[in-house]
């Protein structure tokens, strides 16, 4: 908590203006220990001292994410622990990312050239060949809710792809409220900039999701989510299914973003509207297939591209009988 | 002990004996005193005589935690010998609506008999749906005036008729016109229930055909079948033939089946066959497994037979050979590209790993049964014959191992694989082969 005291004044003191209440201080712990965790392109000269500084603050609030490589700190390194340091930094390495930011502005979108965007039909959005790779991803499961399924995501062999694993059960827990139980599911943390400023995903000009895959036959669904900004929007979200074939042959699954159905609280809604591409957040698979046993996932990448041949804008329609208002 | 303790203790134990211990052991220091003074500490005060007319003790409470029976729990139990099947459930469906005319309780009958089904095997039978459907009372809870439109009417009875819908829906169970006119005439057409089955109409029309390999909700039993099922349904070529090399024995011949001979079906293409030919017989080929397939809801294993990727320098050109047929193109290269300024290409390179000869699916997952079968494969590619074998047979939790591009082998992924074998037998086989 010192490290947000601490950034709450200096931000105090560069604004001038009140300090702000404590309710807001569990938004800001929650961003740093996302930044804590999280990976960003610095440069080379300050990872190696500012990480081995920065895992044990990472430690004392790294309990809101689940699955960090976090060093253990050998017994030498603890003295070296300097809170103001660290902090002087991360300050330091949030700014050179801002000018990064800015240069790039300049340059075009995302800091490539202009023409270069626009005229890209493929785009790859994840891959998977280090472990760096994975931190961009949470994976959860319903012990949350306190349900029995486990799952982890690793490396696969030969650092070529991620391999997410474990078992699923649908047993449900016996808190007196939930009647079922058995979900697993594997989110991709939302992009950061510079001062850990949310950013999105800009795919308006593509049309389909690539995924290179390889499961065991279970259907998953992939879940989209738009930018969180609004408040509503937290439980909002765009899903479809995707069905693995099993097998020891790569799998290439093409999901047009006109198939994505629209779904708020978990419950799929009768006032459908297309998935809308300029502002992406996140994506996420989700087995919950009511089948208990062990599964696995391996992914090669995820791309997105733009599929010439399909020319559908929305695949549902809105029906008068459930949305009688929509047909006035 | 005390005198007072023993005694207690004499009488709680006597009990069970019909107390005529408890009067010898109290007799003779007690004499004076009545025995019906003197009481257990657990029990009442009457002494248990078979001819006493005073209310007996209440049973001992039995060892095991008796579970507290539902209402018209025992309109399921059934004599132990019934069979649990659809006939009983409607039986006892059709119990509760006789013997209780005004139907009291409908609604904690229906949740019982929700969870009772998966017992008896009917959740997927939409007659036995309609049939608890009927049991509610038609006309009654529909709404008459505006106020009773406003608030939801009879909640509980709403709630219920929407649980059915959603067991319903849970296994993919299609409702029909029978239980849209049953929910019109029990609730009406603007209420929760009806709502939720348009909506159950609408939405399990959109996803039913959306799976791009299907698989059938009955699976067959025969594990041969079942293997022609699975591997057919891996296999993307459709030029690939299913062959059966060895059948189980019959179960008449045994009482169980013989351990020593499990079924092995494989399956294999033509151009993997092709490929096998070409094979280098100085680079061994392995054999990989158990990995899982899920088909709906019954996991099946498979183990393939592969080799490394080749090292960049030992790769073959491809020779595009020269057109022979100026009429038609032999060889058509369909891409999206319009011309040169489309590129659907993804900017990175893919995983690559080394071809897969053939896939096959056994009853055993030792080595000996895989040896079978790679000896019927050697029927229809003998260069399999001069090719080393390498057994690479991971542990029953199967991840996919992926072969190495040409490196050493790297460290194996948590958890570790069990009982890693290898063995080279090429002179083995050509022994056996020719034998």
């Amino acid at each position: 908590m010192a490290l947000v005291h601490k950034l709450l004044n200096i931000t105090c003191i560069l604004r001038k203006c009140p300090r702000p209440s404590v309710t807001s201080c569990p938004v800001l712990d929650t961003r740093f220990a996302a930044y804590c965790s999280s990976s960003l392109q610095k440069p080379v000269a300050a990872s190696g001292k500012a990480s081995s500084q920065r895992k044990p603050e990472g430690n004392l609030q790294g309990h809101h994410q689940k699955e960090d490589a976090l060093d253990i700190t050998s017994p030498e390194d603890k003295p070296e622990v300097n809170f103001d340091k660290a902090i002087k930094e991360e300050i330091n390495d949030h700014f050179r990312y801002l000018k990064d930011e800015i240069v790039n502005y300049w340059l075009g979108p995302e800091g490539r050239p202009l023409h270069e965007v626009l005229l890209e039909q493929a785009k790859v959005v994840w891959q998977f060949r280090g472990k760096e790779d994975l931190d961009k991803w949470t994976v959860t499961s319903d012990k949350t809710i306190g349900g029995r399924s486990e799952v982890f995501l690793k490396m696969g062999k030969n650092n070529q792809s991620a391999l997410l694993y474990g078992t699923l059960s649908s047993e449900a827990p016996q808190d007196g409220e939930s009647g079922r139980s058995g979900y697993c599911a594997m989110i991709s943390k939302i992009p950061r900039g510079p001062f850990e400023r949310k950013k999105s995903y800009d795919w308006s000009q593509f049309n389909t999701l690539y995924l290179r895959v390889r499961g065991d036959g279970r259907p998953w669904m992939v879940n989209i989510r738009e930018d969180t900004d609004i408040i509503q929007r937290k439980s909002q979200m765009y899903s479809y299914f995707m069905f693995t074939r099993g097998g020891p042959y790569w799998q290439e699954v093409k999901i047009p973003f006109s198939k994505f159905f629209f779904s708020n609280q978990g419950r799929i809604r009768d006032a459908q509207y297309q998935l809308l591409l300029d502002k992406i957040s996140s994506i996420g698979f989700t087995l919950a297939d009511k089948v208990d046993g062990p599964f696995f996932l391996e992914i090669d990448f995820i791309g997105v591209f733009t599929d010439p041949t399909h020319t559908e804008e929305f695949a549902y329609e809105n029906s008068p009988e459930l949305n009688p208002r929509l047909f006035k | 002990m005390s005198w007072a303790q023993a005694i207690l203790l004499a009488r709680g134990l006597s009990r069970g004996w019909g107390g005529i211990c408890g009067t010898v052991l109290t007799g003779a220091p007690f004499s004076q005193v009545p025995p019906q003074a003197l009481r257990s500490l657990h029990c009442s005060t009457a002494t248990h005589r078979p001819d006493s007319s005073l209310v007996p003790c209440p049973p001992k409470p039995p060892r095991r935690p008796v579970k507290a029976l539902a209402r018209h729990e025992e309109l399921f139990r059934q004599a132990p010998d019934a069979a649990q099947d659809k006939a009983s459930f409607v039986r006892a469906v059709q119990n509760f609506t006789q013997h209780n005319v005004h139907k009291r309780g409908h609604v904690d009958f229906i949740y019982l008999a929700l969870r009772k089904m998966r017992e008896y095997g009917v959740e997927r039978d939409l007659a036995v749906y309609n049939l608890l459907l009927d049991i509610f009372p038609k006309e009654v809870f529909r709404p008459r005036s505006i106020i009773q439109k406003i608030f939801i009417h009879y909640p509980r009875q709403q709630e219920c008729g929407i649980a059915v819908l959603e067991q319903m829906e849970n296994h993919g169970v299609m409702p029909n016109k029978e239980t849209e006119f049953l929910l019109i005439q029990i609730f009406g057409r603007k209420s929760y229930p009806m709502l939720k089955l348009v909506r159950m109409k609408l939405w399990f029309t959109r996803f039913k055909n959306i799976n791009p390999f299907p698989v059938p909700r009955d699976l067959p039993q025969d594990p041969i079948d079942l293997a022609r099922l699975a591997l057919r349904h891996m296999e993307p070529n459709l030029s690939a033939r299913v062959t059966i090399y060895q059948m189980p024995l019959p179960k008449d011949a045994t009482d169980a089946a013989d351990p020593t001979e499990p079924h092995i079906v494989g399956i294999q293409s033509p151009d993997q066959q092709a490929a096998l030919a070409r094979h280098d017989p100085a680079r061994p080929i392995f054999v990989e497994g158990p990995f899982s397939l899920w088909l709906r809801d019954k996991c099946v294993y498979y183990h393939i037979l592969r080799a490394d990727l080749l090292p960049p320098e030992e790769r073959e050109v491809e020779e595009i050979p020269e057109e022979w047929n100026l009429y038609y193109p032999m060889q058509l290269d369909l891409a999206y590209e319009r011309s040169g300024w489309d590129d659907y290409q993804f900017d990175i390179s893919e995983v690559e790993e080394g071809p897969v000869f053939a896939i096959c699916m056994t009853g055993a997952h030792d080595q000996a049964t895989l040896a079978k079968w790679i000896q019927g494969l050697q029927e229809t590619n003998p260069a399999l014959a001069q090719i080393p074998v390498v057994f690479r047979l991971a542990g029953s939790s199967g991840e996919l191992l992926a072969s190495s591009a040409g490196l050493e082998e790297p460290l194996p992924p948590p958890p570790p694989p069990e009982g890693q074998e290898e063995e080279e037998n090429s002179q083995q086989r050509q022994q056996q082969g020719q034998s």
